[in-house]
C-alpha cells in the first residue's frame, strides 16, 4: 500500500504547476472565457510542445506512454486553472477512443498528431435532447457503396468549436449501426454555432449532407465504433474526474485563504462556525473526490476490472466540482461572483463537466449495474 | 499509487500460518449479537481467552514493540492479521478495549520507562481488559472542564468524582483516567492522567440505560456504564505525563480516537444491508430490483465507499509515519455521518422492518434494527459531528494564519 505519489509523478506536477502558473494566468483565463475579448494563442502553442497531449498515447504512435494515473496528475493540475481544451476531448477522449477501435492506419494516421498537438479531435456524441446512450444518436450516415453521407444535428458539444477534427457518433441508414466517423471541422456541409451563457464551451453542430469515406470510419466500419466509445470513456472518466478534484482543490485554497484575509465584525470571516462549516463541507467533497479519482486511476493501471470505481469517481467528483463551487461561493459572497476574482471560472465549468461523458445520475445507474444489483 | 498492501511471498507464508493458527486456536462457539447488550459472559470469555492466546504469540497488538509485549511487526503484517480475523468475523482485539489502541498508545508516548514496562505488557499481551474514562456530567464535548479531583496525599492520589458513558459489560481490570490535580492552575494545566486497577476500593460501577451503546470500534462494547470514585487512593506510579501534565497525555489518545488510526476493514452494517437486500423479495423481487431501493443503496454505497478510503488513507498515513492535520476528524465525521444518514435509508428500504427484531418480522436477524438505534448514539463518541469540525477547522487553519497541530502519536 502507498497512496504518494512516484517522485515523477511529483516532478510532472511542479512542472505543470508552473507551466500553468506562466503561461496561463488568472488574466489569460479571463480573455480566453470572455464572450468579447480575442483569445491568445500562444499558451496553447506552448502547451503543445510540452508532449503532455501524448500523456496516454503509446511511445509507438509518437506519445509518451504514460499511466493513467500519470494522467489525472497531468490534469489535476490543469484543472486547478482551470486551463481550457480541447486537451481531454481530444489527447484523452478522442485518443482513447482511437487506440480501442481504430485500424492500425488509422491509429498512425491519427495518434501521433493529437499528441504534437497538430490535430485537435473532439467527440461530439450528444443530440438535441441529449444523452449519452447509443439509443440517443440520431445523426445519421447514408452509406452508398464506400461512400458516407451524414446529416442531423449534434448538440452541447464540449469544446467542439476549437476542434480541427470530429469524431462523430451516426447512425447508418442502412444497418441501423451506431459508429464514429472522422471529419474535418471545416468539411462542406458543417456549421458550428457556440452556445451562450453559462455553458463553458459548448457548442451546436449541423450537418448537411457532409461527405466521407470509409476510410472516415473508426475501424472502418460503423460496427464496433460505439463499444470503442464505450471503452474508451471508462478509462477517460477517472481522468476527467482528476480535473475536478484540481478545479475543487483550486477553490478549496481560495476559500481557506479569504476566511483568513476577509475580515468583519471586526475579525478574519473563518473565525465563525457557519463559515468554516462551508469549508469543512468543501474540503470533504474535494478529498472524497480525490480519493476515489485516483483509486479508479490506479485500478486501470493494474489493468483491473475497474467499472464500479470509474462510476463512482465521476458521481463524486462531478457532484464534488459543483458543490464545492458553491460552498467557495458561501464563503465569497459577493466578491466571488466577481468575474475578475476568479472564483465564477471554476462555477462555469463545473456545470458543464458535471454533464460530461454522462452526468451523476446516469453513473448512480451503471454503478447499480456494476455492483451486480 | 497502490491502495492495497502488495503481498509479498513472506507475507502469503504469514497468512497461512496464520489461517493453521487460527483455525487450532479460536475457540469454537463464538456468536455475534446484533446489540452488544447481549453479549454473554460465556460469550466473553472465549473472547477473552482467543484475546490471550493472541497476545501470547504477539498478535493482540502486532505492531507495538516487543519489549513492552507488543509483536513487533510491521504494517504489511498487521494487515494480514486483520483481514483473517475479518474473515472469520472477528476483530483484533476481539472484545472492547480501550488498553491496547488508546491508553496504551499514550503511555508508549508519555509513560517513564519503568510504568512503560509495568502498566504495558498486560495490555498488548491481552491479560488485563481496560476502559476509558474521560466524559462526566459537566464535561463532554469540553472535556478540560471535568471536575473529579486528585489530590496528592503522601505517596498517593486520593481520587473523588464521577464518570459517565464509560466501558462496556462484564467489567474490567484496568481504568485510565483524566481528573484535576490542581484546582488553582490554568485550563489545561491542571490535569492528571491515571492508569488504576479497577479492583481498589471506593470504585462503584452502574450500568447505564441508553437507546444503544455506540462504540467507536467493531467490537460492541455492550452497556455504558457510570462510575463512581469515592477517596480511590492511588499510587503516584499510576499517574503517567507528570502532575499537572494531564492533558497532553490526553491529547494522544484523542488524536487516536478522533479516527487518525484509521482501518482497512469493511463496515459490517453495509455488507448486512445490502445481502438482505439482494437475498430478501418483495412482491416477488429482490429489494435491489426495487427502483427506489437502488437509489438508496447507491447513496448507501458511495458514502459507505468515501468514508472506507479516508480511513484507508489515515491507516496509510499513520503506518507509513506521515503525520496527519486534519484528516483523523474528517475521517470520524464522515462516518459518524454516514452511521446516522444509514439509519434513515434503512427505514427507507425497509420500513417497519427497521425498527424490529422479532425474529420473524424484523430484519437481518435485528441488525437494521439495531443499526437504526446505534446510528444516532454513534455521533458523540470520541467527539460530537460538531466537535470533529471543530478540530478539522483549527487544524486547516481556518481564519488563522497559525495551524493548530495534531497530538503526538510517537
Amino acid at each position: 500500500m502507498d497512496l504518494s505519489l512516484t517522485p515523477e509523478q511529483e516532478m510532472l506536477k511542479t512542472a505543470v504547476r508552473s507551466f500553468v502558473h506562466q503561461e496561463y494566468p488568472k488574466e489569460t483565463l479571463l480573455q480566453i472565457a470572455s464572450p468579447t475579448e480575442i483569445s491568445p494563442e500562444e499558451p496553447w502553442e506552448q502547451l503543445t510542445k510540452t508532449g503532455w497531449l501524448g500523456i496516454l498515447i503509446p511511445t509507438e504512435y509518437g506519445g509518451e506512454g504514460g499511466s493513467f494515473t500519470d494522467a489525472g496528475v497531468l490534469f489535476e493540475e490543469l484543472g486547478r486553472g482551470p486551463v481550457p481544451g480541447p486537451h481531454i476531448s481530444s489527447a484523452v477522449v478522442a485518443a482513447l477512443t482511437l487506440l480501442e477501435g481504430a485500424t492500425e492506419e488509422q491509429k498512425n494516421e491519427w495518434l501521433p498528431r493529437i499528441a504534437s498537438g497538430e490535430v485537435r479531435m473532439v467527440a461530439a456524441i450528444t443530440e438535441e435532447e441529449f444523452g449519452w446512450l447509443e439509443s440517443d444518436v440520431q445523426v445519421t450516415a447514408e452509406q452508398t457503396g464506400g461512400r458516407l453521407t451524414l446529416n442531423g444535428s449534434k448538440a452541447y458539444v464540449f469544446d467542439g468549436e476549437t476542434a480541427t477534427h470530429l469524431m462523430c457518433a451516426v447512425r447508418s441508414k442502412n444497418t441501423n449501426d451506431v459508429g464514429l466517423v472522422i471529419v474535418p471541422a471545416d468539411s462542406v456541409g458543417i456549421t458550428i454555432r457556440h452556445l451562450p451563457g453559462f455553458a463553458w464551451n459548448q457548442c451546436a453542430i449541423d450537418m448537411e449532407d457532409v461527405a466521407a469515406d470509409s476510410t472516415n470510419v473508426l475501424g472502418e466500419e460503423l460496427t464496433g465504433g460505439w463499444t470503442a466509445l464505450e471503452r474508451a470513456s471508462l478509462k477517460a472518466i477517472p481522468v476527467i474526474s482528476a480535473y475536478q478534484v484540481g478545479g475543487s482543490q483550486a477553490v478549496y485554497e481560495l476559500s481557506v485563504d479569504y476566511s483568513r484575509t476577509r475580515h468583519q465584525f471586526g475579525t478574519p470571516i473563518g473565525r465563525f462556525q457557519r463559515v468554516q462549516d462551508q469549508i469543512i463541507n468543501l474540503l470533504n467533497a474535494l478529498d472524497a473526490a480525490r480519493w476515489t479519482a485516483y483509486e479508479a486511476l490506479w485500478k486501470l493501471d493494474i489493468g483491473r476490472d475497474a467499472d464500479d470505481s470509474v462510476h463512482l469517481a465521476k458521481t463524486v467528483a462531478s457532484e464534488g466540482y459543483y458543490e464545492a463551487c458553491n460552498f467557495a461561493h458561501e464563503v465569497h459572497a459577493g466578491v466571488g461572483s466577481m468575474t475578475e476574482y476568479g472564483l465564477t471560472l471554476h462555477t462555469t465549468a463545473s456545470r458543464t463537466l458535471y454533464n460530461y461523458l454522462g452526468d451523476p445520475k446516469l453513473h448512480r445507474r451503471r454503478l447499480a449495474d456494476a455492483l451486480g444489483l | 499509487m497502490d491502495f492495497e498492501p502488495q503481498y509479498t511471498p513472506e507475507q502469503e507464508e504469514f497468512r497461512q500460518e496464520v489461517k493453521s493458527w487460527m483455525k487450532e486456536n479460536m475457540p469454537p462457539g463464538i456468536v455475534h449479537p446484533a446489540d452488544p447488550i447481549d453479549l454473554t459472559e460465556e460469550q466473553y470469555q472465549l473472547r477473552r481467552e482467543f484475546g490471550r492466546r493472541l497476545g501470547a504469540k504477539g498478535w493482540l497488538w502486532s505492531t507495538a514493540s516487543p519489549e513492552y509485549g507488543g509483536g513487533g511487526l510491521d504494517v504489511d503484517h498487521a494487515v494480514v492479521l486483520e483481514e483473517e480475523a475479518e474473515a472469520a468475523g472477528l476483530t483484533i482485539p476481539p472484545f472492547y478495549d480501550s488498553g491496547g489502541r488508546l491508553g496504551g498508545a499514550s503511555i508508549v508516548v508519555w509513560g517513564s520507562e519503568e510504568q512503560k514496562k509495568f502498566f504495558l505488557p498486560p495490555i498488548f499481551t491481552g491479560e488485563v481488559r481496560t476502559w476509558q474514562l474521560l466524559s462526566e456530567p459537566e464535561a463532554g464535548s469540553d472535556l478540560a472542564n471535568v471536575k473529579s479531583t486528585a489530590v496528592k496525599d503522601g505517596d498517593d492520589y486520593i481520587i473523588n468524582g464521577q464518570k459517565v458513558y464509560v466501558g462496556s459489560s462484564l467489567g474490567c481490570d484496568y481504568m485510565w483516567t483524566l481528573t484535576v490535580t490542581d484546582t488553582e492552575a490554568k485550563r489545561h494545566e491542571n490535569l492528571g492522567w491515571f492508569m488504576i486497577p479497577s479492583t481498589l476500593p471506593g470504585i462503584t460501577v452502574q450500568p447505564m440505560d441508553l437507546l444503544i451503546s455506540g462504540g467507536e470500534s467493531g467490537a460492541g462494547s455492550g452497556v455504558k456504564n457510570t462510575v463512581f470514585f469515592d477517596n480511590v487512593r492511588v499510587p503516584a506510579f499510576n499517574l503517567i505525563g507528570g502532575h499537572n501534565e494531564g492533558w497532553k497525555v490526553a491529547t494522544t489518545h484523542l488524536e487516536l480516537e478522533h479516527g487518525t488510526g484509521g482501518k482497512i476493514s469493511r463496515n459490517p452494517v453495509v455488507d448486512r444491508l445490502f445481502d438482505y437486500c439482494r437475498t430478501t423479495n418483495r412482491r416477488g423481487q429482490p429489494i435491489t430490483k426495487d427502483e427506489d431501493a437502488r437509489e438508496k443503496l447507491i447513496d448507501v454505497h458511495i458514502e459507505q465507499e468515501i468514508v472506507r478510503l479516508f480511513q484507508l488513507r489515515n491507516y496509510w498515513m499513520r503506518h507509513s509515519g506521515i503525520s496527519t492535520t486534519y484528516e483523523g476528524p474528517q475521517a470520524s465525521y464522515m462516518r459518524k455521518t454516514l452511521g446516522l444518514k444509514m439509519s434513515r435509508h434503512i427505514l427507507d428500504i425497509l420500513g417497519p422492518a427497521a425498527l424490529t427484531f422479532d425474529p420473524e418480522l424484523g430484519a437481518s436477524e435485528g441488525h437494521m434494527e439495531a443499526h437504526s438505534r446505534a446510528g444516532i448514539v454513534a455521533i458523540h463518541p470520541g467527539g460530537t459531528t460538531d466537535i470533529q469540525k471543530v478540530i478539522m477547522s483549527r487544524r486547516i487553519g481556518i481564519g488563522r494564519e497559525v495551524k493548530e497541530k495534531a497530538g503526538a502519536l510517537g
